[in-house]
């Protein structure tokens, strides 16, 4: 058994690993991400997570239901860290697991992973408290500085293949639909039976794009809807959803927070040095803490950095890059994920029960792997002219969204873990 | 007696909710007695709706004490029992007289009922509420009235006094179950004693958690909160835990009982805090444990700092002497530490008492002590000290370093380099640099200054101000600054320098390249705070070559420490250090760095990238010219971006006369981290940029004046040709100085008006993004409707909406909402320009490390304390050495706070949320406010509830719980 295999194994018994292997891990990090570019490009099939706060039994959980590493392919969005009492083990044990498998997991910065979040919301706390000295931090806000800025997942399947899964109400099974049909987005519990499951709907709509704007999002109701509404939870209007013609699926974009006024294209990413502490301006900033809302255009984000941005925004973006959909994380959502934008973009949240009482789910999502091989055609890099195309048409065409399996899951229960408290001062003058 | 009111009257009822009256309708009011000849007369408001007679709108208690209000003639305003506030607005004048007269004579009656029976409000409450015997039997009772009596305020404040009732401690009485219960292993009795116990401590009562940690409470407290329902297989150890003796280290025996019993406390209380609420505090109780902590740091600081005959001892350990075992110095360090990390909560006179009798008994022997210790950790706290203490009052520092170079001893700052050299653990390595970029910083002068300055009157401390923003430090830093350069800095650097002799940088070893790493680290901070000093020094040693040297290191983060240093310099736009590196043809290193990557799409390639698009988005000629004219084709080689033929491109346009806008069009819609200045320059920021050139003119005259007075000789060719515009390079020719200095303020003029200069714009834009207010959110709100925003198309309404997303600069308290809209007043941008410093400070380390030393749980504490009223001096303005107190203008905004460093960003993502904490202690919308920020990254259900501004904590609290 290798060291590392040593290190993970004590990680995942939730035991922290010692200083110089901390600072071992983290040269070996470094050098793998200085290769990464500031966007990953990750082949399909994949599952993509959201924040982890430091929740490390609840990341636990979700290795159970998304399936161990490296069997599973995983791309985390960020926020490891903060708010939980185990960010140290749960940021160390996502690392040893990219150093072991670095084809197999893929870790992009969220806007905690930064020195001054950090400060301020646990993170260097915590590692004080676990070291007594803030080397570790040091060392872990050395590495954040090189993790990339986003992801992009290619050749992801239009339709899901079927799973021989059950539903979780055998009632559902009568209402569902017929075999023949494509299915879009499928729903999932942890114990992996279907909650829901809808059809891809090849309607070509004629709406035009105030219309869609304003399609109302109603994340509340989502998992209470009944199976024979067409309607997926969290998305708003799925029925409105527009596959076009075109049966080829294009890429998937992750990103922490969102757009950026100062990003019109992929490649204008790529142009960013991102060995930096996270700035409190600019397009890196705003990659990592900008949130979609339901405005026109851009807006003021209320969090002080980043900014919002609306549906036509997102639609732009997505033509222009031709991405068929955003996904991202950076806000709680209590079903554990929400599309907003009919399906063009979408927020994963990966932390069940926030902060040990908010209550909400956490999801994952599953993309499938494109079996035809028509997929998107992965660029090599140094491509140049992703971003060139025509002036926009005056309708903008959306590509048609990957098939999207959510897996839903609650937190680890109770007795899974210790009660979660942080570590105690260790010894006191004062 | 009956119904004295019986004539009804039209009136229309409001509720207060989310700090807006919500109308509940129209009706006819009227007063009625029900009850009459109870003892307890029962008088009530009622209201029944004038559309449906069966309907009442509103029936509500006449209680003695809830403040009823009459206001303008027609107006009954009073808050009803479960805190909700509710205004009955009359039509007539005489309706309202009438119901007001029964209020008041209801009250009365009441009054003069419990007058009779000659009881007291208190024990009337407590005779009110009973609590049924502790008893293993009753605890399901005990928990469901603890309950039922915590719905409400009113029942709360009955709880509390029936609970703390010292005739019958009720949580002592408690205790003795919980043996009890584990004596009998009665599981579901344990879980309800630790529900109860919850329940109590969560009423957040500051003198309930302060009766919990007393000596005699506490064991049966925890015990108690062991078995939390929640993990019903379960134990926690609080109690072996917590009476572990061996974890209180008393270095020197403190007399006084109090202190040591409040010293217990306090840690019980992070105790309490950290482990056995750490799941279920909810944010009110959070700061009342929090500003406990608070409180009792401050009395057991005060005690110690005022105790010479403790800090005589306490010092005497590290005095020569076998006998003292060197366990009892490493011990006595640490807690030098944690004084200095408690300190920088408190207040700053109280502080600088601390450190001034520190300093008398020999604080400086011990941090030099404490540097050269073998044990990490002591080497790590001693470093702490030190940079508490220059965060603190740097010239006290620095006057104690003048004096050691005096006596002709090794100063402070020489053993720093000497250690920083030596240091084998990287962690303390990286914070001895750390150190000595602080002790270096210019604008981390003054700090104490500025506090002595507050007691004289605030026209001259704005004055003064003022002329500290001008020329950035005072001339003790300056002198200080100077003397490094003249010695120190030669060492510090000789590692670099030393690279000269290498013929490669195949074997650095981690140490050299950790080394290597910090250097160019302090280089690239020394270069643009210490301008032509660190500029000469650079040259004259010709460090540029030297870096350029790491660029062939094999190891790729050495590859991106050399190009973030030359990101660095050439982000100055400093023809010096520009033509230097033309000299030394270093680009040639840096282009065989792309070759080497490209097309790969690594960190390292976009480095460069992010580098060689800098030149060509800013249109930097000089750099333009050279590129184009020395590797032509090595820049047409590179196609797999636009970059480079670009760069080529603009060349060929400036010699064909053709002289392209600093944001061309191409660009208008990217920009790295530094924003470009089309978003100033066509936003309606203008007029502050102008503001800047008479202070921008007075720097550059300063400098020059200075530059005088030691002869370095510098080249200044080309200085007047390429201000001007496009004059190709010409040959290099050393003009002497002088030519220099009478160049210098026009040049400075011209830099403004030709190419806004790059840094004070990006750090203006910073510091608009780091401040704190408030009222910031009404303004939030106010934008938010503004209907400019709707039309996304235009772009001038675009990058005015991007100047607005910006904005964050501190808006003064009685500032008006327009402040986007006009130019901000002269005092305003100087202030900003002054805050610029200071966040370059906080970009380059300050805002990175300095947090190191631990003012990060301070943040984290104090800015939830919420010490009561505005307090002048705040801590952690001070703690976090800003400036800012130097510019108090219009004395409006006393609590600014650093961004650099402290900045907290709310993540919340509700509408209507505040977007950044601030620092404006005591008020109660700050309270919120700060509870909110601790919410944050999303809706926590209480935040989202208790959104509204005029919301208070105890309404949060309701609705979350």
């Amino acid at each position: 058994m290798s060291d590392l295999d040593k290190a993970i194994a004590q990680l995942r018994a939730c035991r922290p690993i010692p200083e110089n292997q901390v600072r071992e891990l983290c040269y070996k990090a470094r050098e793998l991400l200085i290769e990464e570019g500031n966007v990953v490009s990750v082949d399909a099939p994949v599952t993509i997570c959201g924040d982890i706060h430091g929740q490390f039994h609840d990341l636990m959980e979700l290795f159970r239901v998304g399936g161990d590493v490296p069997d599973t392919n995983y791309l985390f969005m960020g926020d490891f860290v903060d708010r939980g009492f185990y960010s140290l083990e749960s940021f160390l044990l996502l690392l040893c697991l990219k150093v072991r498998y670095p084809d197999r997991i893929t870790l992009i910065r969220g806007n905690h992973e930064s020195r001054q979040i950090t400060t301020v919301y646990g993170f260097y706390d915590e590692c004080l408290r676990k070291y007594g000295s803030a080397n570790v931090w040091r060392y872990c806000c050395e590495v954040f500085d090189y993790l990339a800025l986003g992801a992009l997942v290619m050749g992801a399947a239009t339709d899901l293949q079927p799973t021989d899964a059950t539903f979780q109400d055998p009632n559902s099974q009568a209402t569902a639909l017929s075999e023949p049909d494509e299915i879009e987005i499928e729903i999932l519990n942890s114990a992996g039976q279907i909650i829901n499951r809808f059809p891809r709907n090849n309607y070509i709509g004629s709406q035009d794009l105030s219309q869609i704007s304003n399609t109302p999002s109603s994340p509340s109701q989502s998992l209470e809807q009944t199976p024979s509404r067409n309607g997926a939870p969290g998305t708003g209007a799925s029925s409105a959803s527009r596959g076009s013609s075109n049966n080829t699926g294009s890429a998937v974009l992750c990103v922490h927070g969102g757009l950026s006024p100062l990003i019109d294209s992929i490649d204008k990413i790529r142009l960013l040095d991102r060995k930096q502490e996270v700035p409190h301006e600019g397009a890196m900033c705003d990659l990592l803490w900008s949130d979609p809302d339901e405005i026109d255009g851009w807006g003021l984000s209320p969090r002080g950095a980043g900014f919002l941005f609306g549906a036509d925004i997102v639609k732009c973006f997505n033509h222009k890059n031709d991405l068929s959909l955003i996904c991202r994380a950076h806000q709680l959502v209590m079903e554990g994920f929400k599309e907003m934008f009919d399906n063009s973009i979408v927020t994963v949240w990966s932390a069940p029960n926030y902060c040990y009482r908010c209550g909400n789910v956490a999801a994952i999502l599953e993309l499938g792997e494109d079996g035809s091989g028509a997929g998107y055609a992965p660029r090599t890099n140094g491509d140049v002219g992703r971003s060139q195309g025509g002036p926009l048409a005056e309708r903008i065409e959306q590509r048609q969204g990957p098939g999207r399996r959510y897996r839903v899951f609650e937190a680890a229960p109770q007795d899974s873990r210790g009660m979660p408290a942080k570590k105690p001062v260790a010894e006191y003058f004062l | 007696m009956a119904s004295q009111s019986g004539q009804s009257r039209r009136v229309k009822v409001y509720e207060l909710k989310n700090n807006d009256w919500y109308d509940r309708g129209t009706g006819f009011c009227s007063g009625q007695v029900l009850q009459p000849n109870a003892d307890n007369p029962d008088g009530r408001i009622v209201v029944v709706s004038e559309d449906d007679p069966q309907r009442a709108l509103l029936e509500t208690r006449i209680t003695k004490d809830d403040g009823y209000q009459k206001q303008q003639d027609t107006l009954i305003v009073w808050t009803e029992q479960n805190g909700v506030d509710m205004a009955l607005s009359f039509q007539e004048a005489d309706g309202c007289a009438v119901i007001w007269e029964f209020v008041s004579e209801v009250q009365q009656r009441l009054s003069a009922l419990f007058a009779e029976d000659g009881l007291s409000d208190d024990l009337l409450d407590a005779q009110a509420f009973v609590l049924p015997e502790p008893e293993l039997g009753r605890l399901e009772e005990i928990e469901a009235n603890i309950r039922g009596a915590s719905m409400n305020t009113h029942g709360r404040e009955a709880l509390v006094k029936y609970i703390m009732n010292p005739e019958h401690p009720y949580i002592l009485r408690l205790a003795p179950l919980v043996e009890e219960a584990e004596k009998q292993h009665n599981a579901p009795a344990l879980h309800r004693l630790c529900s109860i116990m919850k329940h109590l401590i969560l009423l957040n009562d500051n003198s309930i958690i302060e009766f919990v940690v007393t000596d005699q409470a506490i064991m049966g407290v925890v015990g108690a909160l062991e078995y939390d329902p929640d993990f019903p297989s379960h134990r926690a150890n609080h109690r072996q835990y917590l009476s572990d003796s061996s974890k209180f280290k008393e270095v020197v025996h403190i007399e006084s009982p109090e202190v040591r019993k409040k010293i217990h406390c306090t840690y019980r209380l992070l105790y309490l805090k950290d482990v056995v609420l750490a799941r279920i505090l909810d944010d009110p109780t959070f700061s009342v444990l929090n500003s406990l902590i608070f409180y009792h740091q401050v009395e057991i600081v005060t005690h110690i700092q005022g105790n010479q005959d403790f800090l005589s001892q306490l010092f005497d350990l590290f005095r020569d002497d076998p006998q003292i075992k060197p366990e009892k110095k490493r011990e006595a360090v640490l807690f030098i530490q944690n004084c200095c990390a408690v300190s920088k909560n408190i207040q700053a006179p109280q502080r600088a008492s601390l450190y001034t009798n520190f300093i008398h008994h020999g604080l400086f022997t011990v941090i030099a002590f404490a540097l050269r210790h073998h044990d990490a950790a002591v080497r790590v706290a001693g470093t702490d000290v030190l940079v508490a203490l220059i965060d603190h009052d740097p010239h006290l520092v620095r006057s104690h370093i003048f004096t050691a170079m005096k006596d002709q001893t090794t100063p402070l700052t020489d053993t720093l380099i000497e250690l920083l050299l030596v240091e084998v653990d990287l962690g303390v390595k990286s914070q001895m640099a750390d150190a000595i970029k602080i002790l270096l910083d210019p604008t981390s002068a003054n700090g104490m200054d500025m506090m002595r300055a507050g007691q004289a009157n605030s026209e001259i401390m704005a004055k003064r101000g003022l002329t500290n923003g001008a020329s950035h430090a005072s001339p003790q830093t300056e002198a200080f600054i100077q003397a490094f350069y003249d010695g120190s800095a030669k060492r510090l650097f000789r590692p670099l320098k030393d690279l000269e002799h290498r013929k490669d940088m195949l074997d650095l070893s981690v140490h050299d390249m950790s080394m290597m790493t910090h250097l160019v680290d302090c280089l690239c901070f020394f270069v643009r705070q210490h301008t032509w000093r660190a500029k000469a020094f650079i040259l004259g040693e010709n460090l540029h070559s030297r870096v350029a040297q790491l660029l062939a290191c094999p190891h790729k983060f050495m590859k991106l420490t050399a190009l973030k240093w030359f990101r660095t310099c050439i982000g100055l736009q400093d023809e010096f250090h520009n033509r230097h590196m033309i000299q030394h043809r270093l680009f040639e290193p840096m282009l065989d760095v792309v070759y080497e990557t490209m097309p790969r799409d690594n960190l390292l390639n976009s480095s460069c990238l992010e580098l060689f698009e800098f030149i060509k988005r800013e249109t930097v000629k000089q750099l333009i010219m050279h590129l184009a004219e020395q590797y032509r084709d090595r820049l047409l080689g590179i196609t797999y971006v636009n970059t480079f033929q670009q760069l080529v491109l603009k060349y060929d346009q400036m010699q064909a006369g053709y002289v392209p806008a600093a944001n061309g069009i191409e660009d208008s819609s990217f920009t790295t981290q530094e924003g470009t200045p089309a978003r100033i320059v066509n936003g309606t920021r203008f007029a502050g940029l102008k503001d800047m050139d008479g202070d921008e003119e007075a720097y550059f005259n300063g400098d020059d004046d200075a530059e005088d007075d030691d002869d370095i000789g510098l080249p200044t060719a080309l200085k007047a040709g390429l201000t001007n515009g496009a004059s190709p390079v010409r040959p290099l020719v050393d003009y002497p100085d002088d030519e220099d200095e009478e160049l210098g303020p026009m040049d400075g003029m011209e830099l403004l008006a030709s190419s806004p200069d790059r840094d004070v714009l990006v750090k203006e834009r910073k510091s608009h993004v780091a401040g704190a207010d408030p009222h910031e959110t009404a303004e939030m709100d106010f934008f938010e409707d503004d209907p400019r925003r709707t039309s996304p198309e235009q772009t001038s309404d675009r990058s005015r909406d991007r100047e607005r997303g910006r904005d964050r600069r501190p808006v003064p308290v009685e500032g008006s909402p327009g402040r986007q809209g006009s130019p901000p007043e002269p005092l305003a941008s100087k202030r900003r320009r002054d805050d610029e410093d200071d966040d370059e400070l906080g970009k380059m380390m300050g805002g990175i490390k300095r947090r190191n030393s631990s003012a990060a749980s301070v943040t984290s504490q104090t800015g939830r304390s919420q010490v009561d009223g505005p307090t002048k001096t705040s801590p952690l303005v001070k703690s976090s050495g800003s400036p800012v107190q130097q510019h108090p203008v219009g004395g409006s905004q006393p609590m600014l706070r650093r961004k650099g460093s402290l900045k907290t960003k709310n993540e919340s993502s509700g509408l209507g949320k505040f977007a950044i904490k601030t620092f404006n202690f005591g008020t109660k919308q700050q309270q919120q406010h700060d509870d909110e920020t601790t919410n944050g990254d999303a809706h926590l259900p209480e935040s989202e509830e208790g959104s509204g501004e005029g919301t208070t904590v105890e309404a949060v609290k309701e609705n979350g719980g």
